[in-house]
């Protein structure tokens, strides 16, 4: 067992041995006990990142980590796997989970903090670890619930009407998409007789095409619905704006991207036929995303509002990178693949810097309305500069990684001769920088509302200076892979060659057969 | 014939949840969960070949092939699978009960504001308002307030408040 199988259980293992630390620490009633919460949550965020990293860099190369749990064979025990799709995942959901840590110490306030707002979030990520490094289908299922309570947790937390009642709604539409998953799972093992998903990569490409399409479409609701896909994504703009702003920050990174990731690793795996056969369904899925979010964002009165819409507007782009996947680009097979990583870790990095961005002004001026705000660039220079940064990569101008991950994704299309969403993509980026210019205004320019002071608990210089650190980095980040776009789309094309290698991944699972089980009809019995 | 009418059983109770969840009020909201839960449950264990009167026991002697060929058992992994889910959507269905009865304590209505209720509940949509009784202020919040107000009302509460007051209201 080499160090790389050794430690990949960790990303898992340690979110949820800290976070069990700190709500066992949580039951003392000693106002300590907070910062010894914070101080658990970055070690363990900290160590998390290292393994994250670790496990990106040997994945890089070419390889695959797969760990039997329990050392139980191939179908029988539960599989861990990781790839460089994998590796990349785990590596931005690390580093966002830890920069908006400071971000979350500088502006919780201390009855959230209290109501245990970090062991939740390192539960949060715990789940999505868990759902990125999974073989088997029905533990992705447990992973996503995972993933799901800590959300629901975080999302009530405060406990304000507003909120109760936008979780309601996430809560009923999340579980209608877990219950597809279950049901997918189910029968998934009823016809194909596995869940491991090297297996039933093996048996899917025979099984006739009818139950093929049936568990496509029952995933494709599944992860859809999670990923926030037209027509299934009215539970985020009605649920995203009512929490506390770090945490709204933490889920536009990390949430609906994991919905993005399954669709991104079971397809091209298991229905490389379906991949093909529905890239008309998918790209009008696409096409409808992308313009609904765009539309409906330029509707809304607030910052959380309209950058909500924006989220669903960018899951379009990716949608559209997964429906021209198995395109050869010019880095090789999977070009199509390739872009739509590149547009997520863009979209991770980028949306979370002006969900912090703008969860700071409205946290520190007491509201979020644009007609309310105004002529903050006087008072707020440096978050002016940055939010600025942040929307305009979000809109795709060079020299920012939307700007790289956009032209991908559009020579992609266009090589494969879908013009109409091509084009379509392009007019929504214009409306994104319409808005977005919009937003910046109203924020930034013009007069500054006499009635609106910065509330005093959070214009300290050391609050402000923290609070700013999440977006500052990830905007620089941003920049550096518009800037270094070579290396970023090496890093990405490997990904993605990997990700439809589908002879490589059963190769590395390496899952044994089953014995023949017994006859069905001989097991009649009567009483 | 068991198939059967498990497979109707699933259908009804996939029905049934659904009407539920398209119903106004959270009450039949939950209870439609409940029945979907059980419906998917149900399905789950319908992927094994039903088997009666054969437990999901494999003796340890012998050759495991031609036991595999010989006897009958039923399959263990879907009643694994299942308890696994029903122990998840018991999680989640406790999670929803406490929502909607914080949602009940903190609006005094078993309806979310902006759900349109108000007006679908008078049958005459032209009829005068009815005259309520003025509420004490801060129990009940108004049903025609913006989602976004709420959360403002309740930031100016936090954040106005000094730093120690909070603490000590905590303790």
């Amino acid at each position: 067992m080499s160090l790389y199988t050794a430690i990949l259980p960790l990303p898992v293992a340690v979110p949820l041995l800290f976070a069990a630390l700190e709500i066992i620490a949580g039951l003392s009633r000693r106002s300590r006990i907070i910062q010894l919460q914070k101080v658990l949550s970055l070690v363990a965020l900290v160590i998390n990142l290292v393994v994250a990293l670790l496990i990106l860099s040997f994945t890089l190369t070419g390889e695959r980590i797969v760990f039997q749990m329990g050392l139980w064979p191939a179908p029988f025990g539960i599989t861990v796997y990781a790839d460089a799709l994998t590796g990349i995942m785990l590596v931005v959901v690390a580093l966002l989970a830890l920069l908006l840590l400071p971000y979350a110490t500088a502006s919780l306030d201390s009855s959230r903090e209290r109501l245990g707002y970090y062991p939740m979030a390192l539960l949060l990520l715990m789940g999505a670890n868990g759902a990125f490094i999974t073989g088997d289908l029905f533990n992705l299922y447990v992973f996503y619930e995972v993933l799901l309570m800590s959300s629901f947790v975080l999302l009530a937390l405060g406990g304000t009407p507003s909120q109760i009642n936008g979780a309601i709604r996430y809560v009923v539409l999340n579980l209608m998409g877990s219950i597809m998953l279950l049901l997918a799972a189910g029968i998934t093992y009823g016809t194909i007789g596995t869940l491991n998903m090297a297996q039933i990569s093996e048996r899917m490409v025979d099984a006739p095409y009818g139950l093929q399409a049936l568990i496509a479409g029952l995933l494709f609701v599944a992860f859809a619905g999670k990923a926030a896909v037209f027509p299934l994504f009215f539970w985020l703009p009605s649920s995203y704006h009512t929490p506390h702003p770090a945490v709204t920050a933490l889920f536009s990174g990390v949430l609906t991207k994991v919905g993005m990731y399954s669709l991104f690793r079971t397809f091209p795996l298991f229905f490389p036929d379906v991949l093909v056969a529905w890239q008309p369904f998918i790209m009008t899925m696409a096409a409808l995303t992308m313009f609904v979010g765009v539309l409906g964002a330029f509707a809304q009165p607030t910052i959380r509002r309209l950058l909500s819409f924006h989220i669903i507007s960018q899951i379009g782009y990716m949608l559209m990178g997964l429906g021209v996947a198995l395109t050869p680009g010019p880095y090789g097979a999977g070009f199509g693949l390739a872009m739509a990583i590149l547009f997520l870790v863009h979209n991770q990095l980028v949306k979370t810097a002006l969900l912090a961005g703008g969860g700071q002004i409205e946290l520190e001026m007491g509201t979020g309305k644009l007609s309310e705000l105004g002529g903050l660039v006087t008072a707020r220079p440096v978050l002016a500069v940055i939010f600025f940064a942040a929307a305009f990569s979000l809109a795709g101008f060079p020299p920012t990684s939307g700007f790289v991950g956009k032209l991908g994704l559009l020579q992609v299309t266009f090589s494969t001769g879908q013009y109409l969403v091509a084009g379509i993509s392009v007019v929504v980026s214009l409306l994104t920088t319409m808005s977005m210019i919009r937003l910046w205004q109203y924020l930034f320019w013009g007069k500054q509302n006499p009635q609106l002071k910065p509330r005093p608990n959070l214009a300290r210089p050391a609050t402000r200076n923290l609070m700013l650190l999440p977006a500052a980095v990830l905007v620089a980040l941003s920049l550096l892979i518009g800037i270094f776009a070579e290396p970023a789309m090496s890093v990405v094309q490997t990904a993605a060659s990997q990700a439809i290698d589908r002879a490589g991944y059963i190769e590395a699972v390496n899952p044994q057969p089953a014995p023949t089980p017994a006859p069905a009809v001989a097991q009649e019995v009567t009483p | 014939m068991t198939a059967v009418m498990l497979a109707v059983l699933v259908g009804v109770l996939f029905a049934s949840g659904t009407l539920l969840i398209l119903q106004r009020g959270q009450i039949k909201l939950i209870l439609g969960m409940g029945l979907l839960s059980h419906g998917v449950n149900l399905a789950l264990f319908g992927t094994s070949s039903l088997t009666r009167g054969a437990p999901a026991v494999i003796p340890h002697e012998g050759d495991l092939a031609t036991i595999l060929a010989t006897q009958t058992f039923a399959d263990p992994l879907p009643q694994a699978l299942i308890l696994t889910a029903i122990v998840i959507s018991f999680g989640v269905t406790a999670f929803i009960v406490v929502l909607v009865s914080r949602r009940d304590a903190v609006t005094g209505s078993d309806l979310a504001p902006g759900e349109l209720a108000s007006i679908l509940s008078t049958a005459d949509p032209f009829a005068a308002p009815p005259v309520t009784a003025p509420t004490p202020a801060g129990t009940v919040m108004p049903d025609a307030v913006d989602d976004y107000d709420l959360l403002q009302y309740e930031l100016d509460e936090v954040y106005d408040r000094p730093q120690d007051d909070a603490e000590a209201a905590i303790q």
